[in-house]
């Protein structure tokens, strides 16, 4: 309090008008402690149980259900494939300590002593996320064999640059499915109409330089910042199918499996990143982008889907449609596999 | 008519300059008779689809470009020559399944980690641009082009490889931005700035550290040498001949671009030669086996339209007008959704409405509102000019009343 002395002698040195002096005399300057933080931050931070921030709505979180970020929903899937007990809490970008979700705070049981919530444990990004896993007593996912290793980055590649870039398209590009957009990532960022606007205007431009500059990139000046209208999407939702193809293909000819139904990828006898991989992208088509289980008389999806483009083939039924269905058998194991109990559709 | 291939020219003792452009011009090379395509240097302003490799084929007059859709282009509609060997065409039986599978993984592997890595080598290295890369762009574009398109392709490669983390090779960015960047970056030892190094003048100035003389290329050697290895152990040991055309003719495209450019800073080439022979001699031998015939020999056909005065200058203009800072960017956006409209609209579908009225409008209100201006802020006086001024009137004879008439003879009409 000290140091805002100079300040206020500065002021005296100024000639203040009698009137606003007087005001000033009856109401003296008064400095307030800082504040303790809110009382929802001790939820936040603390818990029994470690936390993973992840891009999700209140109700999803609270229950546990996957996200609807593909990078999310990975690393939730690896998590509970390995056993660690956690929470989920929504949360975006900014909160991020790397600037990207999902990261996960440890375990901090809330005390009366350490109010501080920066006094814990610091925060876990994605990439040691399984290494915490197992240090506090989880599962690690089996590895893929080392023979298989270098198959498998190459097909990663094409769930990273394919699927993503069809991903990117349909949720951001794609006006049939801004209303999804605007109600899973720019309604929950903020309330006012300008301020969601120019969010709209920001993500809709980075997604398509993302597409833009993965697909290919040796562009020109006017392609590389021509903005949606440059991407090409013929040839980003036909590489996505020829991706799907090359993925069923995979799952359906990788192992020797004699049960026909209970395969992973690479003949790997549980689910391993790779299946984490695969699924955050083909659950979130299916959940999204029309295409839903085959045999459940699926209730109509709130979102955009139902409106007008059922003519059009959607990301959803193209993984459905992908080889012999093997994608959506694969995505209805992991969900038991890694949401048991969860028949799939509990949302609020 | 003949298929027409627009691709950039041909350097580095290849015949383009450009990977997927290699990629296309050797699967066409091996899949269809030479009689029956035609290839075009050129650059993307040159192609209506603002993108190489483009292909035109006159039988459904369509505009194809990048590698990925040219290739699915000519699988669907296949010329009387085409034959594409060991493609799968029954591919319901499981091992073709694979095999196709499997050219798709790698493929798309190629395009989104061996393009970032080639991009390293060729145009963010500033010492391998400004030396190797630069001057073979130079070499196939007509006079005005070199100045817009190279510095163009170069930012779009340097944000495909901004994820790798290497922009320390660019020098260049070092250099026009302030040179305490770099000493602040390096902690307590003070590096001596490269461009008051004077490199290759002898002797190294007295108490220069050896890390200052140090190329950026090898102090980052052992981070490159790793993101090499990353993409090359994935692809080393991949049976190519094995696999199909089209992932073949790509992976070509990629390690040909790497193995053979002399380059100064060659460190992507050593990385192949000493740990990944095999890919070199893959590379050597697909030479041998597409392109035995040397360069000349495939069917170059010169762009005549493309080429005139007025195509180079409309090219030129373009190329300046998307420098211009923000404008150039709404420009660009306008041009590319208007070139989108037609093209649909060429193709019978149905297009969201254009804005262009509105926009001429605008621009028409804005002119006006701006003339009107300048012509209002003209007619205002000077700034510190008086507003009104008094003279003393002149003493003349017409002021001095009935004398000055008798004077002055006015009154007598004279």
């Amino acid at each position: 309090m000290s140091s805002t002395r100079p300040s206020a002698a500065g002021w005296r040195a100024m000639q203040v008008p009698r009137p606003l002096q007087r005001l000033f005399d009856r109401f003296p300057l008064l400095m307030y402690d800082a504040n303790e933080l809110p009382a929802r931050s001790q939820h936040l931070t603390s818990g029994e149980l470690p936390t993973l921030y992840i891009f999700s709505t209140d109700e999803d979180a609270r229950l546990g259900l996957p996200s609807f970020n593909p990078g999310c929903l990975k690393w939730q899937t690896l998590l509970r494939l390995s056993n660690l007990r956690f929470r989920t809490l929504p949360s975006t970008n900014h909160a991020s300590p790397t600037g990207s979700l999902p990261f996960l705070l440890p375990a901090r049981p809330s005390s009366p002593t350490s109010s501080s919530p920066s006094a814990a444990a610091g925060p876990i990004p994605a990439d040691k996320l399984l290494r915490y896993a197992q240090q506090h007593g989880g599962v690690i996912p089996p590895e893929i064999p080392d023979h298989e290793t270098n198959r498998a980055q190459a097909y990663l590649a094409l769930v990273t640059l394919h699927l993503r870039n069809a991903w990117l398209h349909a949720l951001y590009l794609d006006p049939a499915h801004s209303e999804l957009l605007q109600k899973l990532y720019i309604a929950p960022a903020s309330s006012s109409g300008g301020v969601q606007a120019a969010l709209a205007w920001q993500l809709r431009r980075a997604a398509a330089e993302q597409i833009v500059t993965s697909s290919s990139s040796s562009n020109g000046k006017l392609v590389s910042s021509g903005g949606a209208d440059a991407v090409d999407e013929e040839s980003v939702y036909a590489a996505a199918g020829e991706a799907l193809e090359a993925l069923a293909a995979l799952l359906a000819g990788g192992t020797r499996g004699e049960e026909g139904e209970d395969r992973w990828f690479f003949g790997v006898e549980r689910p391993t990143w790779f299946d984490a991989a695969v699924f955050s992208y083909t659950h979130l088509m299916m959940e999204f982008m029309g295409g839903d289980d085959e045999e459940e008389e699926a209730p109509p999806p709130q979102q955009g889907a139902k409106t007008k483009i059922k003519a059009k083939t959607t990301l959803g039924t193209m993984v459905q449609d992908a080889g012999t269905g093997e994608l959506a058998r694969h995505r209805r194991r992991m969900l038991e596999t890694a949401w048991p109990g969860w028949d799939g559709r509990t949302r609020a | 008519m003949a298929l027409q291939l627009y691709v950039w020219g041909p350097a580095f003792g290849l015949p383009s300059l450009d990977a997927e452009c290699l990629a296309a011009i050797a699967y066409l090379a091996q899949t269809t008779n030479p009689a029956e395509y035609e290839l075009i240097q050129s650059s993307p302003s040159g192609v209506p689809t603002q993108h190489l490799p483009a292909l035109y084929n006159p039988s459904t007059s369509t505009w194809t470009s990048g590698y990925f859709a040219i290739t699915r282009h000519l699988s669907f509609h296949p010329l009387p020559s085409f034959h594409s060997s060991s493609s799968s065409s029954s591919s319901t039986t499981p091992t073709a399944r694979k095999a196709a599978a499997d050219s798709s993984a790698y493929t798309a592997f190629l395009t989104a980690h061996a393009a970032p890595l080639l991009a390293l080598s060729l145009y963010v290295s500033s010492a391998n641009y400004s030396a190797a890369t630069r001057p073979a762009y130079s070499a196939v574009l007509p006079l005005p082009l070199p100045w817009t398109e190279p510095p163009a392709v170069r930012a779009a490669q340097r944000r495909a490889a901004a994820h790798l983390g290497m922009s320390a090779l660019d020098t260049d960015a070092d250099r026009s931005s302030s040179g305490g960047e770099e000493r602040e970056e390096a902690g307590w030892v003070a590096v001596p700035s490269r461009s008051s190094l004077g490199i290759g003048k002898g002797k190294p100035r007295m108490g220069m550290s050896v890390q200052g003389m140090l190329a950026p290329e090898d102090k980052a050697r052992i981070r490159l040498e790793g993101l090499a290895s990353d993409v090359l152990d994935v692809l080393a040991p991949v049976d190519w001949d094995g696999q199909d055309v089209a992932a073949r003719c790509l992976a070509f495209g990629y390690l040909a671009l790497m193995a053979l450019p002399e380059v100064p800073r060659p460190w992507l080439r050593e990385v192949i030669e000493r740990r990944y022979q095999a890919l070199g001699k893959f590379v050597e031998r697909f030479i041998g086996d597409v392109f035995a015939g040397g360069i000349q020999a495939l069917p170059w056909v010169q762009d005549r339209e493309g080429m005139s005065v007025v195509g180079v200058g409309a090219r030129f203009a373009r190329g300046v007008l998307a420098e211009v800072p923000w404008f150039g960017e709404q420009w660009c956006r306008w041009w590319v959704a208007r070139k989108k409209r037609q093209e649909r609209k060429g193709r019978g579908l149905k297009t969201g409405p254009s804005g262009d009225l509105l926009l001429v409008s605008w621009l028409g209100c804005t002119l006006i509102a701006m003339s009107a201006g300048i012509f209002f802020y003209r007619g205002l006086p000077p700034f510190g000019a008086a507003v009104q001024t008094w003279r003393r009137p002149a003493a003349m004879l017409s002021t001095l009343g009935a004398a000055g008439a008798l004077f002055s003879g006015t009154l007598y009409g004279l």
